[in-house]
Parts: C-alpha cells; structure tokens; sequence
C-alpha cells in the first residue's frame, strides 16, 4: 500500500518514541537470550561435568578407614573410593589443596594439557591464572618437584572453597590440585576419606541383603524405587551409613552433595540467573508494550483525520488495521532480530567469565531453538497484543469521528473531574493536571521509574544486607577470632583461653530436605552471644534456637523438634527453651554436654576450639581452621564482584530510566505542542514554559522512587528467602540511608537529563502552532 | 497615535520562491479606539495581526505601539511586550483542555504583573458560575469568553482579536461582541479585530481593508453602532 510509505517518514519525526522503543526491546531481547542461553548451557556443562566425571553422592570421613569397600560397593551398587588430601601453605595465606587423584569417583577432568604421569601435577586454573602458572612450569610441593602437565576441574570442587562456611573463592590465596597415587603416597601425609557414588539403575535390590547382614531396620529400598532416583538414592545413604553403624564404623563427617557448598552455589547461580533471565526480559518487555501501546495510541490520535478520510475514499477497516500494525510490528521484528543477535554475541563472553569463576570444562557453546525462537517471537507477540487492543479502540470510532479528531483529545478523566486544586498556586494545578491528563502514560511513567528503582537499588540492597549481616549478625554474635574444626573427635582438656563446642548435622524427622546443625556450647559461653527480641543476652545453658531455623520450622519456646542424625541416621528431640534474634544461619545451640550425651559421644569431647589466639594445633588434626577475619575478607571480597554489579545494574537502571522519563516528557511535548506555543504567545519566557511543562513529572519520580523502595526490599527478601533455603545463610534484607539517597540523585539525574535533552524540543515549538490551531 | 505601523514589509519564502505578503503597510489607531482588519484569505491579515501581536517580525518598516518602537524589539523584550502589554482572542479560543475555566485564565494571570481577579473577570463575562467546568463542558460562546477573560485578566492595553465570532453562530457572536465593546468601554483597551464579515466594520472606530498585503481602503466611522443593532 502507498500509505505504508509513511511508517518510515512517521517514525523518523517521532525519531525518540520509536526509538525509545527500539532500545527498550532490544536491552530486553539481549538479556533474555544472553541469560536463557547462559543458563541453559551452564547446567547442561555442570550436568555433564557431574556425570562424566562421576560427581559423588556423598563424601564422608571416619574414625578408622574401611576394609571391605569392594563388597559394599556390590552390596550398595555403588563405587567408593578413598580419597586423600592435604593442604600445602605455599606462603604465608597462600595454600595449594593437594588431591590424590582418584579413579572411580569424583574423577579430574583435564581442561587444558594432558592428564598425569608420574612427577606431573594438575591445577586447577583459576589459581594458575592468579598466580601466573603455565602448563609445563615446575611447581614446589613440599619436598617435591612437580611438573604441571595441565589444567583441571573437580566435579566435588566446582566454585572452589577453601572452607565449606565459605561464601566466597580467592584464586590468589587459595587452589587445588592433584597429583599421581604413587607421588601423594610418598609424601606419607594426608587427611583422608570417602566419596561414594550410587548405581543410577532403577533395577538395583538389595535391601534384603544389607538388612540382614547389618542386622538393622532399614528402609524399604522397594518402596523407594517407586520413587524418584534422588529419593532411591537418599534411601540408599541412609541404608549404607546404617550398615556402617551396625559394623562399628564411626562416621566423623558426612556431606551429601546436596550439602556441598562447592557444588551448591554453581546450581543457586544458574537458578538465580534462570529466574531473572526469565523475569526481567518480560518486564522491560511489558513496559515497552504500555509505552508502543501509548505511542501509537496518541500517533492513532493525531491521524485520526487521516484514518477518517482513508475510511471516507474506500479504505477497508483491515487495511487500515494492517498498516498501523506495521509500526508496532516494525520496532518488534527489528527490536527482536538486533536484541536476540546481541544476546548470541554476548553469550560467549559471558559464558567464559562465568565457567572460568566456576571452574568448570568448557564443551562447545550450544544455542537452544526455542528460546531464541521466544525471543523473536516474545516482542511480536506482546507490541502484538498491545498495538491491536489500541487499534481496535481506535477503529471502533465511526469516520465522522474520527474525522473529528475521535472526540478523545479533550476528554477530561474522571480523576481531573473530581479533583479540588483551588487552594493550589497555578502552577502546581497545572503541573497534577499534565500529570493526571493521560493515566495510561501516567502509569508507564510510574512502572518506568518503579522499575529504573528497583533494578538500581538491587545491588545497593544487597551490598546493604551483606554488610549489616557483617556488623550486626557476625560480629555481634561471633566473638571469638579462631574457630578449629577438628577432624576426629577430642577429649583433652582444652588449652587456656580456648571454648569447647561440638556440631552435628541432622535432619528434620518430618522432612528430611530440612537439614541445619546442633551446636554443642560451654555453659558459660563467652564466645558466642546469642540476644533476644529486647537485646537481652540469653543464657547459654539453654537450648536455643536461631530467628531464621524457628521461623523455618515454625517452632517457638516450648517446642519439641524431632531430628534424624545425619551421621548416624538416629532419631533425637530437642525442647526449645528461647530464640535468639541473629541472622547468622540456621543453628540449634545447647549446652555441649547435652549434645554430647544425646549423640552417645563420650563426656567432655568435642569436635572443636574457639578462642582469641591462635592456638598451635598440628594441621593434620584439623579439619578447618579459620579467624574471623577470614570471614570479613572473605564477606570484603565478597563485596568486589557486587560493587561490580552494581556498577552494570545501575547503568542499566540509569538507561531504561532514562529512555521511559525522555519518551514520557516527549509525549508530554508532544501532547503539549498547542499549550506550549499558547504559552509563549501570552508571553511566558522559556525558563517558564519548561517549568511548567518538563517539571510536571517532578511528583512523579519521587513518588515512582518512594513506591520502589519497598517493592524492592521485598523481591529482595523473596530472592534471599529461595537462595537461602539452600545455603542455609539468611540475610535479613535492608537498605542504608546513604545509598537511598544515591539511586535517588542517580534516579534525579537522570530525569534532570531527560529534561535537558527535551528542552531543545519545547524551544522548537513556534507560536505558530497556537494560530494555526483548528479545533478547540 | 496608540498604534502606528509605517511601511511595514513581510514576506516568506521558502527555497526560490518569496511571496510577499505585507507590501508596505500605513496604519494607525488611536488609544481606546477599536479597528476592524477586513479581508479576503491571504490578503495578509493574520500576518499583519502577528507581528502587531510580537509573535512574528517584519522584514522592514516600523511599528509604535503606546510609544514602544516593537520592530525594534530583541526576543527578550517581546516576551515582555506580549506578557505585559497585548490580549490575544483567537477564533478556535485556543484553551487548554485539561484546565478549567478558572484555570484557562489563571494560565495568564500567572504571569502578568498586576492582573484583575479572575472572578471578576469570569463575573465581567458572566461565566462565574462555571468557572469549574472544562471546556469541553461549556458551548463554543461560553469558551470563547472564557478566551476573551483570558485575555482580559491581564488588563492588556491592546487587545488583538482574530476573527473572534467564525466559529459561532449569530447569536453568540453578537453576545461575543457586545462583549468585546463592553470591555472597551470599562476598560479603555484598544482593540484591533480581524474579521471576514463586514457587518462586524459597523461597531469599529476605523476599519481597514487589506487586499494582497496592502490596505486598499481605510473608514473612519463617527458613528459607531452597538454590536446589539449588528445584523448579518
């Protein structure tokens, strides 16, 4: 059609509502295929990596070592092997954890160079690149020389740890590595335990056997089959670590890989960039259908003479319709094509950054159809919608109206109706009347700088979080500087200054995904603080649970709480005598020789020290060693990669603020044209007009700004809530003054931008306009 | 002499081709009197009215108005003349949609030294008891008084009016009219009207009747008529 010859010229002369369009469909089509597609290839590299390389079920350490590992590998169907690590200080907060490189389970996978010969070490590679090693470098260990014959990944090591309590990886300071049986061997040292790895095969039986040669009641492994393998194989660890008891085999630590921080946050961060891949995209997506479905709207408005005339020469409803749903349709395809092609150039990148953080062996990157299918399609599907409905309220008016300007251009919503501004200066009448004169616009600009907020405040919240968990979580409850995790169990008398505690991980009887520690503590604890609501300190010969577990459980003073040990599958109950408001994590503290006595451990032992110096405790004994400064480097470090995100989100928040302010006072201007040149005919100076005009939305940021703060404390708190079910580390979710009034200069800013771009446009505007004015 | 326009020349070109529009247009009014423009379309009459008006400028000649030289005015100084000095009535009214009646003036009030209060203005054209509707809500009569109190408010010394009754009917526009003739009465403001219908000429003081951007006659009327008696 010859009209369609206009889409081009039209969209030139509105150059910043389509463009702004465009902007918004292509940041949100690049998100979405970058985020689906990063997500959707780092778990199918994770989940191949696990299975590859035999990641384990369970790894777990005991008082003596296991004799009769082929027949409980036949008995169980499963592979065990003994593996064995030490870790070696290169220098001072410099340590290198030396595998021995296993066969069977939780096998290295080498990502660069060749696997090891006698004399070779492999590294993992995000300590080679900070520290500056290559393939083919000789590397000190101890008293050996080594060789490194290439790069690897662990499937049990994948976000590399040095401590499970970790919350963050330093490759300066901290790596693993593995080198030959017959070269660990000779070294003679090392702690040592077990990774076990179940049949996957449904067809696996043998209850019968494991009942009766354990002579324990176990679980129904028949039963079990019916149900999912995770479930099979949760029956099956109870069944072995239930073999394991009935042949007097203590279990000092158990991990189910489920539990393993190191596995763990790789699966969190890919369901967390799932989530947001999913549900930011269709934000944007949807505030770019209100602000093409108000842009075409008013285009609709200004031709609606034109559509009346076509309508008056011949032109059929559906030709009409077809032409004006080619400029929704436009910005969509070419928002989508470029958008989509952008997120596939990004991908790459990105994939990089995130599998060398994570550790883990790169395959080739692969595109998933559907999802750039979504992509393409999503920004069709929703201008689509918007640019129909607009349409169809459009083309219901009749041509002799719309000849008339479709009778909408005055139209006065029942707000404006209803509104008493008397006691208002003019301005400020003027100013909530722009404002309340288009509620479709009105709304756009709300969600725009809602939106802009949140995503801004989205990192500062979380910097925020962190940092008050630091002071007022750790800090105030943590007051020891050194925590020793022994790896056996202890009954000397503890030396001078040093506290006793005990830990044992259990599950909730009634649901066994519910798991968190028992902490065994001195009755006179000085090391840990524990308060109440009002701030009282709470007696720690009590048991005492922490504010995150009893809202978890439901369970308040009074309570009795069934668990199931994780190490020696026995039932106990624990009766709750106060709750302590900390943050810390989920934890049942109680006087140790009661958590001793109820795990049938010997009076007076403990699995660990805490104290305010350091204490000279061999490092083969020890299990973990930490300070809490190690934990505020740590929680410090933590902060880097977030102030980095902040930085990207803010920009972002900074952009899409800045394209829905900019459309929005262009629409204003645009709505406006009259009023402005009117004005300037009865003599307002410039400085006056863009007052009144550009500073009507003024209202509007502060109030988008105000209403985004708690909406974005409670995605906040949702977010944490679903991330910390599974790292058990709850994070109450609060904001800082400082960094509310930030985002709001930055929020500022960018709307004092916005103005400034549109200036020029309000002086373009001729007086001209008022006389040549037709209508009313 | 109010208004003296000596000379005046303007014309628009766009690329190669330059119309003249105003071809040395001679005109003067006195204080207090109301002039009448008459006019075919393109006979330049909204041309001469806009930069009597400090809304356009000449290419050459000069115009005085209350002793202010306005074609010797920068951008800044016009603002003020407009702001100050000029009422503009347009034949659409020109209001702002979304603001009431009440609010259309005060969009001129705002800005004006020593304006009159709205209520009296909207009681001098008997509007004070729908000073809360919007224009939709009012007839085309009733929002062209609402333009004509907009105008007035400011207490303007010159009143600038362009065809002020074409888009009403006889009735309204002779209600229009007697108003304007009131406000020149109560108000000493001088008037200028453009206009297609002669019949209006009877109510002005001069009348000039511009064909192809120069003045091809000009009346002085002794006796003017009251807009009542007007007929068409």
């Amino acid at each position: 059609m010859v009209i369609n010859k206009k889409i081009k010229r039209t969209m030139l002369e509105n150059k910043s509502q389509y463009l702004g369009s465009l902007a918004l469909i292509i940041i949100s089509c690049l998100l979405f295929t970058m985020m689906t597609q990063l997500a959707d290839n780092m778990s199918s590299l994770t989940d191949a990596f696990e299975k590859d390389y035999v990641q384990d079920d369970a790894t777990f350490a005991t008082a003596g070592g296991l004799d009769n590992i082929p027949e409980m590998e036949s008995r169980f169907g499963a592979r065990i092997e003994e593996g064995a690590s030490f870790d070696y200080e290169v220098s001072k907060d410099k340590t290198l954890r030396i595998f021995r490189q296993n066969t069977k389970v939780d096998l290295p996978a080498v990502i660069e160079g060749k696997n090891l010969s006698g004399g070779d070490i492999l590294v993992d590679p995000s300590y080679a690149r900070a520290n500056g090693l290559k393939a083919g470098d000789e590397l000190k260990v101890l008293d050996g020389s080594f060789k490194i014959s290439g790069f690897m990944s662990l499937p049990n090591y994948i976000y590399i740890l040095k401590n499970e309590t970790d919350i963050i990886n330093d490759p300066q300071t901290f790596g693993i590595a593995v080198i030959g049986k017959d070269d660990f061997d000779r070294f003679g040292k090392g702690y040592s335990f077990y990774s076990i790895k179940f049949d996957q095969s449904s067809d696996f039986d043998a209850p019968g056997n494991n009942s009766d040669a354990a002579g324990v009641n176990s679980p129904d492994i028949n039963s079990a089959n019916a149900a999912n393998d995770n479930a099979r194989i949760e029956a099956r660890k109870v069944q072995f670590r239930d073999y394991l008891k009935a042949k007097g085999v203590i279990v000092t630590q158990w991990t189910d890989i489920g539990d393993n921080a190191r596995v763990n946050y790789v699966k969190i961060k890919i369901q967390g960039i799932s989530d947001v891949s999913r549900s930011m995209p269709v934000a944007i997506l949807l505030l770019t259908c209100i602000m093409t479905g108000i842009v075409i709207w008013r285009m609709l408005q200004r031709e609606s003479i034109i559509i009346g005339t076509l309508y008056a020469q011949g032109y059929r409803r559906k030709e009409i319709r077809r032409h004006y749903m080619m400029y929704p349709l436009t910005i969509a395809a070419a928002g989508g094509i470029i958008g989509t092609a952008l997120g596939a150039l990004t991908l790459g990148p990105m994939l990089t950054v995130m599998v060398s953080y994570f550790n883990i062996p790169v395959g080739s990157i692969s595109f998933n159809a559907g999802y750039i299918a979504a992509s393409l399609i999503l920004p069709l599907f929703f201008l689509g919608v918007s640019g129909s409905f607009v349409l169809q309220k459009a083309l219901r008016n009749t041509p002799v109206d719309l000849m008339k300007g479709m009778g909408e251009k005055n139209n006065v919503n029942f707000i404006e109706r209803s509104l008493k501004l008397d006691r208002f200066k003019f301005a400020t009448k003027f100013r909530i009347r722009e404002q309340l004169r288009s509620l479709s616009r009105l709304a756009f600009l709300l969600i725009g700088v809602v939106m802009a907020t949140m995503l801004l405040l989205l990192g500062f919240t979380a910097k925020s979080s962190m940092d008050n968990l630091m002071n007022f979580g750790f800090k105030d409850t943590y007051k020891f500087q050194h925590e020793y995790v022994f790896k056996a169990l202890q009954g000397a008398q503890p030396p001078a200054g040093a506290e006793r505690f005990s830990a044992a991980s259990v599950n909730l009887k009634s649901n066994k995904d519910a798991s968190f520690e028992l902490v065994g503590i001195e009755p006179g604890a000085k090391y840990i603080l524990l308060k109440d609501k009002s701030g009282t300190s709470l007696n720690p010969d009590q048991v005492i649970i922490t504010r995150p577990l009893a809202e978890k459980l439901k369970a308040g003073p009074g309570d009795i709480i069934a668990v199931v040990g994780k190490t020696d599958s026995r039932e106990y109950t624990v009766t709750i005598g106060s709750i302590a408001e900390t943050f810390i994590g989920e934890f049942i503290f109680m006087p140790i020789e009661q958590l001793d006595k109820q795990m049938g451990l010997p009076a007076g032992s403990y699995m660990g020290l805490w104290s305010n110096t350091a204490l000279d405790i061999p490092e083969n004994q020890l299990f973990s060693a930490r300070t809490v400064d190690d934990s505020v480097r740590d929680f410090s470090k933590s902060m880097e990669p977030i102030q980095a995100a902040v930085g990207i989100i803010s920009f972002m928040s900074f952009i899409i603020g800045l394209i829905v302010i900019y459309v929005v006072t262009s629409l204003i201007i645009e709505e406006n044209k009259g009023n402005i040149s009117l004005m300037k005919v009865f003599g307002y100076r410039r400085k006056e007009v863009n007052s009144l005009i550009l500073n009507s939305s003024s209202i509007m940021i502060v109030i988008g700004y105000i209403i985004g703060i708690p909406l974005v404390l409670t995605t906040m708190s949702m977010f944490f809530k679903s991330l910390t079910e599974s790292v058990k580390l709850t994070l109450p979710v609060v904001i800082s003054y400082p960094y509310i009034i930030i985002g709001f200069i930055v929020i500022w800013l960018t709307y004092e931008i916005s103005k400034s771009l549109s200036k020029r446009k309000v002086n373009r505007i001729s007086m001209a306009e008022a006389l040549k004015a037709g209508t009313e | 002499m109010f208004i003296s326009v000596e000379s005046l020349k303007k014309s628009y070109g766009t690329g190669e081709v330059e119309t003249a529009v105003l071809k040395g247009i001679d005109l003067k009014l006195e204080k207090g009197e109301v002039g009448v423009i008459l006019g075919p379309s393109g006979s330049g009459k909204s041309t001469l009215m806009n930069i009597l008006g400090g809304i356009d400028r000449c290419d050459s000649g000069k115009i005085t108005v209350d002793g202010t030289v306005i074609t010797d005015l920068n951008d800044n100084q016009l603002t003020n003349y407009r702001r100050d000095q000029v009422g503009f009535i347009f034949q659409f009214y020109n209001l702002v949609p979304n603001l009431t009646a009440a609010e259309n003036i005060e969009v001129v009030s705002n800005i004006s030294r020593a304006p009159l209060d709205t209520d009296e203005v909207l009681k001098a054209v008997g509007l004070q008891d729908k000073k809360h509707r919007f224009p939709r809500e009012l007839s085309g009569g009733e929002q062209q008084r609402v333009s004509i109190a907009r105008a007035i408010v400011k207490n303007p010394k010159l009143l600038l009016c362009d065809e002020p009754t074409g888009a009403l009917d006889f009735t309204t526009s002779r209600e229009i009219l007697k108003l304007l003739q009131q406000i020149n009465k109560s108000y000493n403001t001088t008037i200028l009207m453009i206009t297609h219908n002669t019949a209006i000429s009877a109510m002005a003081d001069r009348v000039f009747r511009l064909r192809s951007g120069e003045i091809a006659g000009e009346t002085v009327n002794e006796k003017t008529v009251s807009a009542e008696r007007i007929e068409w």
